[in-house]
């Protein structure tokens, strides 16, 4: 037996027609009538992706400014476009997915899991690099500091982001959260980069990169808690 | 996280849909556009195929027929979500499969709690069986699959739609959906093919 007889036999069981009680129909109908008013479509996904950027950008430079950008006044113009490139195109991407898992029917070019692990696993790459110093200095204490900063502005881009999706509806919500949580720490690591001086490899490696995983946790964590509270759409 | 219907605001004229754009698409906006008439033909001309798609899962029709009713209350809830000029089939099958997803959710969490419900549900089972119509043939085909894989071949079948169309409604790739069609037709050619040669074996004995 073949593909074709295979689909042939597939077919066939599917060409029995189904039929619905048309009282089941008028029903449906009926209970959906009062409640039958125009609605506003959602923005097209490049509006929403645009928006998530610049709350993404906003809230790392804005701290980066504010903090001072001692970190890209270190860099080189060759480390500069490489990482700040990198981490608007990972942005871009992570971005477009957790629009797209906002959305049902959405096309969805890579799964949020691996998105997550790819993202990470580019950065340390770009980062394996560009920073060749391998002596550690305070390398837990700064290392923490570091985390924390990045988690902790991580988490506003990703709840301001949420609310921008607000109108959504996340059919699933870990996949949403893997995708806003790795949205998020990308913005956290931008700020760190901009800001951290410290460029000693090791703390680059561990404890830049690391704000990735805890903001995708975090966003788990979100969102399943979200789960457990309602529901469904 | 939910979005309702927006009230009491005006909004600017439903769009011209270009030419080429599908029926399902016209009704779909009109729908949004707050038009009775276009939601009442929407749901005549999708709920067939909707209610199929439940029945080849295993389900009773009378299950299936709240299903269906609890995924259009669903659609109607989230319609703003469906944007113009996207194809229709796979927002709606994406919301179906989550109703779906839910139903069995909800009737595990049950039978878990309650133990004697097991026996209740068995009984159910065979009594619903009976009442299973024209989803049997292809349920009986497609029973030895699991899950994802059945689910990604009742959508190409019973509804036509693409390997795109069906990756969207999965919240997938396009090439997972390929690898599931893949395994699903080589299970099916094992389990055809081992069938076949047990009718063979069982014809030379006689």
């Amino acid at each position: 037996m073949n593909e074709r007889d295979i689909s042939e036999a597939l077919g066939k069981a599917a060409e029995a027609r189904d039929s619905v009680e048309p009282a089941l129909l008028q029903r449906i109908a009926d209970a959906i009538q009062p409640t039958l008013q125009a609605v506003r479509p959602l923005p097209r996904t490049w509006v929403l992706v645009s928006a998530l950027m610049l709350i993404g950008g906003a809230v790392a430079l804005g701290e980066g400014l504010r903090a001072g950008l001692f970190g890209f006044a270190k860099m080189d113009v060759i480390e500069r476009v490489a990482i700040f490139f990198t981490l608007f195109w990972l942005a871009c991407v992570a971005g477009t997915e957790f629009v797209n898992s906002m959305v049902p029917g959405s096309r969805r070019r890579i799964a949020a899991g691996k998105l997550g692990v790819s993202a990470g696993l580019l950065l340390l790459c770009v980062f394996a690099l560009f920073f060749r110093d391998y002596h550690t200095e305070h390398f837990v204490s700064a290392g923490l500091l570091c985390l924390v900063t990045g988690v902790l502005h991580a988490i506003p881009v990703g709840l301001m982001g949420w609310l921008l999706l607000r109108r959504g509806v996340a059919l699933n919500r870990i996949s949403a959260g893997i995708t806003a949580g790795t949205f998020a720490g990308l913005a956290g690591i931008a700020l760190l980069e901009l800001h951290c001086a410290n460029f000693q490899a090791l703390h680059i490696l561990v404890w830049h990169t690391a704000v990735l995983p805890v903001s995708v946790a975090v966003g788990v964590i979100w969102a399943r808690v979200l789960q457990d509270g309602k529901p469904g759409t | 996280m939910q979005g309702y219907a927006n009230t009491g605001k005006d909004y600017p004229p439903v769009p011209l849909l270009m030419p080429g754009d599908s029926e399902l698409e016209l009704l779909m906006v009109r729908y949004q556009g707050g038009d009775f008439a276009a939601a009442t033909a929407l749901i005549h001309r999708v709920s067939p195929q909707l209610h199929r798609f439940f029945v080849a899962q295993l389900t009773s029709r009378s299950h299936a027929d709240d299903l269906l009713q609890e995924t259009w209350l669903r659609i109607h809830r989230v319609r703003h979500t469906y944007r113009p000029s996207e194809p229709v089939l796979p927002w709606v099958y994406a919301i179906a499969r989550h109703v779906r997803v839910d139903h069995f959710r909800k009737a595990m969490r049950t039978q878990i709690r309650e133990k004697r419900l097991a026996e209740i549900t068995d009984v159910a089972a065979n009594t619903n069986a009976g009442q299973r119509g024209p989803g049997d043939d292809l349920a009986k085909l497609l029973a030895p699959l699991p899950e994802s894989q059945r689910e990604v071949l009742e959508m190409l079948k019973i509804t036509g739609m693409s390997l795109e169309e069906v990756a969207r409604a999965t919240s997938s790739t396009v090439g997972s959906v390929k690898q599931k069609v893949h395994r699903a037709y080589k299970k099916l050619r094992e389990q055809l093919g081992s069938s076949e040669s047990r009718k063979g074996r069982g014809g030379e004995q006689l």
